[in-house]
């Protein structure tokens, strides 16, 4: 972008290049400090949105991406009448909206309870207890769960010892999916409770004591003060979340999964992921897998943007 | 407000009442559910194969042995796990928190092209390539199987940056400007002013960095094939992932024992998660206040 400026300047100096050029010799060296940064973006990130077009090619490994052909739309053809896939997509979906059911309120309501403790010390000590589960990976908590929820596993005891039958939380289809959302919300409640609970604390308490001066309750301090606090966080919040709903928890399933129940938990990541990896691959199929979602992820942010401008008259993008 | 009303109040809010009782109550008992597979872990970890087989449910060992451990830390692939996991934590936050400070400083600023580099960077945030040419892209630059393929492509996460943005923008304008009159750089600005006067940030983005670094895996399992340049999560996931005789299986036929998988699986778990427990509890501040603020201002 400089170099064009600058060589549209050398053409045609007017006055307000000619201030154009001076305000960004002037920072230079704010560029040269951004270099690293937008060099990272560059290469990581818009490399491989280039690298996109693949899902239009038939890849070959001495070609690479620009030189591999054309083929049209191919690949999406292919795709299309893979069963898998679409069972990855309805999978995607429903997950995904069983966690914006499930987990998505449960920090919310997390936060106002806390809140309403004053004994600071208890408080204290069960958010830092919440919020741990977030700083470990995918890989230890499965690993305590794959062990835990065993057929022989210390849950299974408990309900063996109390005379129920033993479950398999990790082969039942029918449980499965209620599994993967259970544990989404088991490690992530605690943190995401923080943020709302910082809008929280964020309310001016005066209106507490005014409104409690005032004879308000509990509940109508609740209802009428904190939540109206934390409304527009709750909705910013949940565009966001529905903006990423092809994205339903890839290294959580990735790690907890198994062949008998992929029919319920193979979801689109985890899909691109076995056609790639642990098929003869396909570049070109996987690529156009990537570029769905990421379309669909897109037209699904705007969208929910766009509804929320409408109904509140801001967005988020 | 005048002291009565203060008494008045005080007196209606510290008096507990059923629902304070109910609440407390409830808490008690998610963190319980929280605690407990933590619990379940080390439990499994430091029990004897024959109580944890004859027990129906555990709640408290009766013998404690240190065997599934001297499993672990006999076996050399922990350690080079350990080694690597190391090497790309120390390397990647100093590369992580580099260009996200630089960034956010600049960002900071105002500047022509501003707008347009801003939105740019944001637009990855929403859309991006996927994973196959992810993965060429690696595979091109010759990163295949180095540790820089953990390390290089973790770069700048956006939503620190933004945040560190904008506490820099909270930071009183005086101070830059007198600097700048007295003809201080950029760098000189940002090392000798701003960042003194951030380093709660500076800690806490530290923090989620290595964390981030420590819990690596995914690009490992990508990109690395030699056994010995494998971060710990992914030896841990190996180890998680494997059945009976396999854990560790090489070096238990030389010693002859035969192995309690779930102690060797749940004691390399700990020893995985150690240091993440270790820490958490007393930076539990920095651990929690950039959520807050982010949270808050964004």
């Amino acid at each position: 972008m400089n170099k064009s400026e600058l060589s549209t300047h050398s053409v045609k100096p007017s006055r307000q290049s000619k201030t154009l050029f001076a305000a960004i010799w002037r920072k230079r060296y704010i560029y040269l400090l951004l270099l690293p940064g937008l060099a990272y973006f560059a290469i990581f990130k818009y490399i491989p949105i280039y690298g996109v077009q693949l899902a239009f090619k038939k890849y070959a490994v001495n070609l690479g991406i620009t030189g591999s052909p054309w083929i049209g739309f191919s690949n999406f053809n292919l795709l299309f009448i893979d069963g898998d896939f679409w069972i990855a997509v309805r999978n995607t979906l429903i997950i995904a909206y069983m966690q914006i059911l499930i987990c998505f309120p449960i920090p919310i309501v997390l936060a106002v309870l806390l809140n309403e403790i004053r004994q600071r010390k208890f408080k204290r000590t069960v958010q830092t207890i919440y919020t741990f589960p977030h700083f470990l990976s995918w890989v230890i908590v499965s690993g305590m769960v794959l062990n835990m929820l065993s057929t022989n596993g210390a849950i299974n005891n408990l309900l063996a010892v109390l005379n129920f039958d033993r479950v398999q939380f990790l082969t039942d289809k029918r449980i499965f999916r209620w599994l993967l959302v259970f544990l989404q919300a088991w490690k992530e409640s605690g943190w995401n409770c923080i943020m709302y609970l910082a809008a929280i604390t964020s309310i001016d308490p005066t209106l507490y004591e005014a409104a409690t001066i005032d004879g308000a309750n509990r509940w109508h301090r609740m209802r009428y003060i904190t939540w109206p606090g934390i409304s527009m966080i709750v909705v910013v919040t949940l565009i966001m979340r529905m903006g990423s709903i092809m994205d339903a928890g890839f290294e959580q399933i990735i790690n907890i999964y198994n062949p008998a129940v992929y029919e319920v938990s193979d979801i689109i990541d985890t899909y691109v992921f076995r056609i790639t990896f642990q098929r003869p691959a396909n570049f070109g199929l996987s690529a156009a897998v990537g570029l769905f979602k990421g379309i669909t992820n897109c037209v699904l942010l705007l969208t929910t943007n766009w509804i929320c401008v409408r109904l509140s008259g801001t967005g988020i993008l | 407000m005048t002291t009565l009303a203060k008494r008045n109040m005080r007196n209606q809010i510290v008096r507990n009442n059923w629902f304070d009782i109910i609440n407390i109550l409830f808490m008690s008992i998610f963190a319980l559910l929280i605690l407990y597979p933590f619990y379940n872990s080390i439990l499994v970890s430091f029990t004897p194969q024959a109580d944890y087989v004859k027990t129906p449910f555990m709640l408290f060992p009766k013998n404690l042995t240190l065997t599934s451990y001297q499993i672990v830390f006999e076996s050399k692939v922990i350690f080079t796990g350990l080694g690597v996991t190391i090497i790309i934590t120390l390397f990647g936050v100093v590369y992580n928190m580099i260009l996200t400070v630089l960034m956010a400083y600049c960002f900071n600023n105002e500047f022509p092209g501003k707008k347009f580099f801003l939105y740019a960077v944001i637009f990855t945030m929403y859309f991006n390539g996927g994973l196959i040419p992810y993965y060429l892209l690696i595979k091109d630059m010759g990163l295949m199987d180095t540790l820089m393929s953990m390390v290089l492509p973790t770069g700048i996460s956006i939503m620190y940056m933004t945040v560190m943005r904008k506490y820099f923008a909270s930071l009183p304008v005086e101070l830059e400007e007198s600097a700048r009159i007295d003809g201080a750089s950029d760098l000189v600005i940002l090392f000798r002013i701003i960042l003194p006067l951030s380093m709660p940030m500076v800690v806490t983005f530290t923090l989620y960095y290595g964390i981030e670094r420590w819990n690596e895996w995914w690009n490992g399992m990508l990109f690395i094939k030699t056994a010995y340049k494998q971060p710990l999560q992914l030896v841990l996931r190996g180890i998680i992932q494997s059945t009976g005789a396999q854990v560790m299986s090489s070096h238990l036929q030389e010693a002859g024992i035969v192995p309690f998988t779930d102690g060797v699986k749940m004691a390399s778990i700990v020893i995985t998660m150690f240091p993440v427990m270790c820490l958490y509890p007393f930076m539990q501040k920095y651990f929690v206040q950039g959520l807050a603020i982010g949270g808050v201002k964004g």
